[in-house]
């Protein structure tokens, strides 16, 4: 048994019933749509026309929101019905980042995500989604895919269809007949500051999606006339859990290697100082995760209630394994057990290498957000950590455990992952990307609400500026720590400008 | 965890289904939806009844949920022969109605001056004593004129005509000639019935100067339709001068200029005689073109094809080029549809409702010419083509039928418009302020004249002149702008809280539905005993029905004046009628085939219909003008010259090929090509279908702008004065398109309504808004009428034909308090100032807000726009023979200055007194023919005796 559903553009009328009819049955707030109606007009008059989409959950066969959701409030019915638990729901918002479709919301009152669930309570007991029942038209048909003599089967197999962003890999079970790409490609319309009768809604939060008057991604002739908005979720809290988190994970790192190369020894006060560091900003990189939840109450529930394949739940766990670590590293630092600490440090640095890198495998269960889904993230991520350990390294103080060999060592260490770091960024940056998602973040970045940001700081002042610095370091010990806190800072607003872009890119 | 077994419907396989089925409405149980996935059984009592959210009366199923006695949702009925069980957006929110928390809840009573926002609570029966008491009043002292009802949105089939027949005045108004006036002109001329029931679903080609995927009566079960007729290969073609969702859909798209809809109509109807493509036999045996009278031609005793060539004489100027020259379509376009509906024949299926006969001066010619392309191609009362809608209609007979008032009110009917074919409502307040009458007693009925109306500020001038307007109660689910200035605000109830009987013609079928007061219902299902509907309502929200019945009897409680007696019971002598019982007999012995129905299900009639609350009369709906006319009506019948039969003065039918068939109700009982009428009635050179510039055409707007042009004719187009500080380019605006989603004021606390439309941009079409100087959509725009203007956005679209701006007049609510719990969720709170003499200044000082209220929704309102409103900045346009505001405006637009702000109106009402006149002079006033006032056989409603129609 498969559900799923067939949108017969051919007769939608754009009358909205199928909006309504969702919000009545299932108590949809204010602000928040688990369906709507989007609008575009084509063309120039008199050869115009305006296009009507119904736009949601697309009920993937291989759902990403299911798979990223670390605590299973996000699941899949044996039915092929992607449904949702408001009683699990930890409001971590990663599904939303997972979907590419702009499914999901979260809901005010209750603060969990929530979507289109094809009205699985009706289902159950025979009945048809509202918006099928409702629609005038009979343009929403839902039924078993798998079903040879179910109307949806028969269209599917009969009729031309398409679904939105086939190229995700999500496999989509809503399907459309006669869809126009000017409605299905989220970037080809121009948005305006409002919409043919009504207000673009700009209390969404992070502003929504972002829009250019003006751009090569639209399509010549293609307005948006009715559309809705759509939370982009993440805040402040992220970028700055990503610098927080690669100062925890990784401090430990320039020693550890320092040592296997034998141009640095063991230093006790040092190794406090930095593990005492480490487990501090990391256990402030798990406050921040925790109060950036919708649902803070619940946050154990990652743990007790893991989903496995989300790489939110394995994160969750390589932190907490981390910091094991680091714990038992700056106890056995502290009680002088030195084979202790011997034994323990490469443990330490490959869980701090798996706690640092691990959001790249997050970030690329996140199928909504393309720029994330890069293979140099993880890389990224660990030359950061190793970054960051370099520049806290260069201003050590000496009498917190810093020596010439490990400022020298530091210095060297900064200037190679601050290059590794910049090629990695012009890779992000300037090779063209898949997909058009990609792209469009690209261009919000390079020409867009983030491009100051990344030119002047994660470019000039936080890239190029602190690697002409280190050319002087060699004269100028404040020159070495200007260098590395401004290549702290310039680490920080390219993750700003990573995640802000990433998820501000139109999904629908 | 499985499914409960009350409701097992699984048939294997997973097929679903749309709606619960009958036999489980009493208890239907679900899960509820927020508990979800938790499964929580919630038992509900499902009870049908209609919506009221517009004229289409489409089937609604009310979830009343058992265990807090409240309403959950609504969703549709699938026993309802028009929509199916399907709705438009307006009926799921329907919930957001009831539940609004700014409703009014109680009957309340004006505390201070008219107009002052400050009121108290009342009781309904201190309303009925004071209202029975003033009406008797007046009746008895001759002056029943001044009692006047004023109907908005009607939701009912002839109850309201019959109670002021039964006080025995002539007091019905009603909204129609803003509305749909024009187009009933056009019908009524052709074949008396005066709305047209096209038959989309078979039809082979469907033309539409109207917007019924998106809008109009009536919408939902219309839309379903045509898209069933497409899906079974009929092409669309649209003619709209803006691309709405319906051109949208259409197979062509003909952007007309506002007005020139004939000119193309016309030269189709050229192509078709040209190319011998007609249906020669219908022509014959169903037109009166024996009566023809046209360039000099006489076809008294000529041939057919004589005839057929003096037609083809008539229309020779009107070709595809001439045609294109005027509207902008293209020719080789018009001649490609021509041909298309010529292929399909009998299965041409059209639709003028509003559109442009509401907008246009003679816009009832565009309906004249778009029912030749019907009766050429011989698509009427056929199968796929074009019904009369008194065949697709059924009213049923009340227990008693009054007779018709002998009085006949000029404030309703004035004789300088003899053919309107409604009342010239939208002129009261010029009638009033010219000394023709007064009111004693107003009631405007789920009606908004001061926002919905052209010129409100002059119904605000009139409404607060208590010498003009004696007592005034607003019957109204909602507030409106119109109730601030009444003395009564009467809270009567939605779609679930009423009694009506309505029918109306949405396919080829008869049927009948009926509205219930479904919290009534259940309480009454569960053995409570309930007197009066506002028992059972929130609050004391009361349903009209009741009302009447029992104000009738305040006004008359001892039956001395005869009114009392059309109001007891047909069961219980002498006793006052119930609502239950003014039905149940209607259901008992009015509607033929609902006896039989019932008695099949163990059911008494009033049972059946409060089971399914739609009954399908009869689906032999087709030529109804063939039907022979039974013998016993033929007893002492004498048939006339021209083939008429008549039997005691009245005309019964026609005869034809030696048979005598019903025919149609016009003087000829054929379809009128040829207008004795119009010949008659002072207008010889429109008796056939016909051309009409309008107001707007390009002529007028080039001398609005000071370029005087050969085409204008002063004789039957008005001149355009502006006022003084009128500046910019000139264009027509269209400022009557609808939304799907919303109605003029009662959708207003419909929140998901309001959510997903609030704004109403000026549409620019982008050559306009580049000449207008560089306009980009979000620029502010000044339009100024001949009476005012108003400041708003500009939203530049191609979609939309250059010379042209639109708007729609769904939004721009406005409250005259801050704090005043009314219509929060869609209302700007302005600051509303006389500045002068007739001179009226807005401005919007808060535009919508978030809220509190026992609704958390209302804090979440993300919204601000409460949008523009345009209408009351229009001056009356009443038409010179339907009667019709003429909606369109030449205006004038510019770049708003320093000192404009979004929203801002003016309004100098003097202008708009002038205006008035201007039209006013258009007319050829009766009398007509023998001193009447209107011709005879023309429809009238709440019809007064014949003696009535003549002067002196």
């Amino acid at each position: 048994m498969r559900y799923g559903v067939v949108i017969d553009s051919r007769k939608c009328i754009g009358c909205h019933s199928c909006t309504v009819a969702c919000k009545t049955e299932n108590k949809v707030p204010l602000g928040v749509n688990r369906t709507w109606v989007k609008y575009v007009e084509k063309g120039k008059f008199p050869h115009a026309r305006r296009i009507f989409q119904v736009t949601r959950c697309s009920h993937c066969e291989k759902p990403p929101c299911v798979e990223i959701c670390p605590v299973t409030a996000m699941y899949q019915r044996r039915d092929g019905i992607v449904d949702f638990n408001p009683a699990r729901c930890i409001g971590c918002k990663a599904c939303m980042q997972a979907c590419p479709y702009d499914a999901i919301y979260v809901d005010p009152d209750r603060n969990t995500a929530a979507k289109c669930h094809l009205c699985a309570h009706r289902i159950e007991i025979g009945l048809e989604p509202a918006c099928a029942a409702v629609c005038p038209e009979r343009a929403l048909i839902a039924g078993d895919l798998d079903d040879p003599d179910s109307e949806v089967a028969q269209l599917v197999a009969r009729e031309t269809v398409r679904v939105r962003k086939p190229e995700q890999g999500t496999r989509p079970k809503v399907f459309y007949i006669d869809a126009d790409e000017s409605t299905m490609a989220p970037t080809a319309a121009r948005h305006e500051s409002f919409y043919m009768w009504s207000e673009r809604n700009r209390h969404v939060h992070g502003g929504g999606a972002a829009y250019f008057l003006a751009s090569p991604f639209l399509q010549r002739n293609t307005l948006a006339a009715y559309d809705v908005a759509h939370d982009r979720p993440w805040g402040w809290q992220v970028p700055v859990y990503f610098w927080m988190k690669a100062v925890g994970s990784g401090l430990l790192a320039v020693p550890a290697i320092g040592l296997a190369l034998g141009r640095m020894s063991l230093n006790p006060l040092r190794d406090i100082v930095l593990s005492t560091l480490a487990l501090i900003f990391i256990a402030a990189t798990i406050v921040l995760l925790i109060s950036d939840l919708s649902r803070k109450d619940r946050f154990l529930k990652v743990l007790t209630s893991t989903q496995p394949r989300s790489w939110l739940s394995k994160g969750a766990f390589l932190l907490v394994i981390y910091s094991m670590f680091c714990g038992a590293l700056l106890l056995g630092t502290i009680t002088g057990h030195a084979i202790l600490c011997r034994f323990l440090l490469w443990p330490t640095v490959i869980a701090g290498i798996g706690a640092a890198g691990y959001t790249a495998f997050l970030f690329g269960q996140c199928e909504g957000r393309d720029l994330w889904q890069t293979p140099l993230l993880p890389v990224h991520l660990v030359v950061q950590a190793v970054l960051v350990s370099a520049a806290v390294l260069m201003f050590l103080p000496t009498r917190l455990g810093a020596s010439p060999r490990s400022q020298a060592l530091a210095i060297v260490a900064l200037s190679i992952t601050l290059i590794l770091h910049l090629l990695m960024v012009a890779g992000e940056i300037a090779i063209p990307h898949s997909t058009v998602n990609a792209e469009y973040a690209v261009w919000l970045i390079t020409r867009g609400p983030y491009r100051k940001l990344f030119w002047g700081g994660a470019v000039g002042l936080g890239g190029v500026l602190p690697l002409l610095l280190l050319f002087a370091s060699s004269v100028s010990a404040l020159a070495a720590a200007l260098s590395g806190l401004l290549a702290l800072g310039g680490l920080l607003a390219f993750e700003w400008c990573f995640v802000m872009a990433g998820q501000r890119v139109p999904n629908s | 965890m499985g499914v409960p077994k009350v409701n097992d419907l699984s048939n294997g396989g997973g097929r679903l289904s749309s709606c619960p089925p009958v036999e489980k409405w009493d208890d239907w149980v679900e899960f509820d939806a927020e508990a979800w996935p938790r499964r929580v059984e919630r038992h509900y009592q499902l009870i049908p009844t209609i919506c009221f959210n517009c004229e289409s009366a489409c089937g609604l199923l009310a979830y009343i949920d058992k265990e807090t006695g409240q309403v959950a949702k609504f969703e549709g009925n699938p026993k309802h022969p028009g929509s199916r069980g399907r709705l438009c957006a307006k009926g799921p929110a329907v919930i957001n109605q009831i539940h609004d928390p700014d409703r009014v809840l109680y009957p309340m009573k004006r505390v201070g001056p008219r107009g002052g926002g400050q009121w108290e609570r009342t009781s309904w029966d201190e309303v009925l004593e004071t209202f029975g008491a003033r009406i008797r009043k007046a009746i008895q002292e001759g002056r029943g004129e001044e009692v006047m009802y004023h109907v908005g949105r009607p939701g009912y089939d002839y109850i309201m005509e019959r109670t002021l027949q039964a006080w025995g005045i002539d007091g019905h108004n009603s909204h129609t000639n803003i509305c749909s006036a024009s187009a009933r002109l056009g019908y009524v001329l052709w074949h008396h019935a005066d709305r047209p029931s096209p038959d989309h679903a078979n039809a082979r080609f469907i033309l539409l100067l109207s917007a019924h995927l998106e809008s109009g009566h009536y919408f939902n079960p219309h839309a379903q339709r045509i898209i069933d007729g497409k899906m079974a290969g009929a092409k669309l073609a649209v003619m709209d001068p803006r691309l709405s969702n319906t051109a949208s859909m259409g197979d062509y798209w003909m952007p007309s200029y506002p007005g020139t809809e004939a000119a193309v109509l016309l030269a189709m109807a050229k192509v078709i005689l040209d190319e011998n493509r007609f249906d020669r036999e219908f022509m014959k045996n169903w037109t009166n073109w024996e009566e023809l009278e046209v360039d000099g031609f006489k076809a008294d005793g000529q041939n057919f094809d004589a005839a057929i060539e003096a037609l083809k004489h008539h229309y020779a100027h009107y070709t595809p080029e001439f045609a294109e020259k005027e509207s902008g379509v293209k020719a080789d376009v018009i001649v490609k549809v021509a041909r298309e509906i010529a292929d399909a024949g009998s299965r041409f299926a059209s639709h003028l409702w509003r559109g442009s006969a509401s907008g246009n001066l003679g816009g009832w010619q565009a309906v004249r010419a778009l029912m030749l392309l019907h009766v050429l191609t011989g698509s009427v009362g056929t199968k796929g083509g074009h019904n009369l809608n008194a065949w697709n209609k059924f009213v049923p007979k009340p227990f008693s039928v009054p007779p018709p008032q002998k009085h006949w009110n000029e404030l309703l009917y004035p004789p300088e418009w003899p053919l309107c074919t409604h009342e010239m409502s939208f002129l009261l307040p010029h009638l009033l302020k010219e000394g023709r009458g007064r009111l004693e007693a107003y009631f405007t009925r789920v009606f908004n004249p001061v926002w919905t109306y052209p010129d409100g500020f002059s119904w605000i001038e009139v409404l607060r002149d208590e010498k003009l307007v004696g007592l005034h109660a607003a019957l109204t689910p909602t507030w409106s702008e119109t109730a601030w200035y009444a003395d009564y605000v009467l809270p009567t109830g939605y779609s679930s809280e009423r009694h009506d009987l309505m029918s109306q013609e949405t396919h080829a079928s008869k049927w009948i539905g009926f509205r219930q007061p479904v919290l009534r219902v259940f309480q009454e299902k569960q053995g409570k005993k309930v007197d009066f509907t506002y028992q059972a309502n929130p609050g004391e929200v009361w349903e009209e029905d009741e009302f009447w019945i029992n104000l009738s009897w305040a006004i008359d409680p001892d039956g001395a004046m005869g009114i009392r007696q059309w109001f007891e019971s047909p069961y219980r002598t002498g006793q006052k009628i119930t609502v239950d019982e003014y039905y149940r007999w209607i259901f008992e012995n009015s509607v033929p085939g609902l006896p039989e129905a019932a008695k099949k299900e163990n059911l008494t009639p009033l049972e059946y219909m409060r089971k399914y609350a739609a009954f399908e009369v009869t689906t032999d709906v087709y030529k109804l003008n063939e039907k022979p006319v039974p013998a016993a009506d033929l007893e002492g019948a004498t048939v006339g010259p021209n083939g008429v039969v008549n039997r005691g003065g009245k005309p019964v039918g026609v005869a034809l090929d030696g048979k005598v068939v019903t025919g149609y109700n016009t003087p000829s009982r054929k379809l009128e090509l040829f207008s004795r009428t119009m010949a008659d009635w002072k207008w010889p050179e429109f008796a056939l279908p016909d051309y009409y510039r309008s107001h707007v055409h390009r002529s007028a707007r080039d001398l609005a702008a000071g370029m005087p042009s050969a085409d204008f004719d002063p004789q039957y187009m008005p001149i355009v004065d502006w006022p003084k500080d009128a500046h910019g380019n000139v264009y027509t605006l269209l400022p009557i398109f609808r939304l799907p989603t919303l109605i003029h004021t009662r959708s207003g606390n419909a929140k998901f309504l309001y959510e997903i439309a609030h704004k109403n941009p000026l549409w620019v079409n982008p050559l306009d808004a580049e000449k207008i100087g560089g306009v980009y959509t979000g620029d502010l725009l000044k339009v100024h009428t001949e009476i005012g203007y108003f400041v708003l956005h500009a939203w530049v679209t191609e979609g939309l034909t250059p010379g042209v701006v639109a708007c729609s007049h769904h939004l721009g609510r406005w409250r005259m308090h801050k704090d005043d719990k009314i219509e929060r969720f869609t209302s700007a709170w302005v600051d509303l100032k006389e500045v002068g003499k007739g001179q009226w200044k807005m401005r919007q000082i808060t535009s919508v807000e978030p809220y509190d209220s026992t609704d958390p929704d209302t804090r979440r309102i993300w919204w601000s726009d409460a949008g523009v409103h345009q209408d009351i900045t229009f001056p009356v346009h009443p038409d010179p023979l339907s009667g019709m505001h003429c909606w369109h405006q030449v205006v004038r637009v510019e770049k708003a200055g320093l000192d404009d702000r979004y929203g801002d109106i003016f309004v100098d009402t003097n202008l708009s007194h002038a205006v008035y006149q201007k039209w006013k002079a258009l007319t050829r006033p009766a009398p007509g023919p023998g001193n009447l006032r209107r011709p005879l056989w023309f429809p009238r409603v709440a019809r007064p005796a014949e003696s009535t129609y003549y002067f002196g």
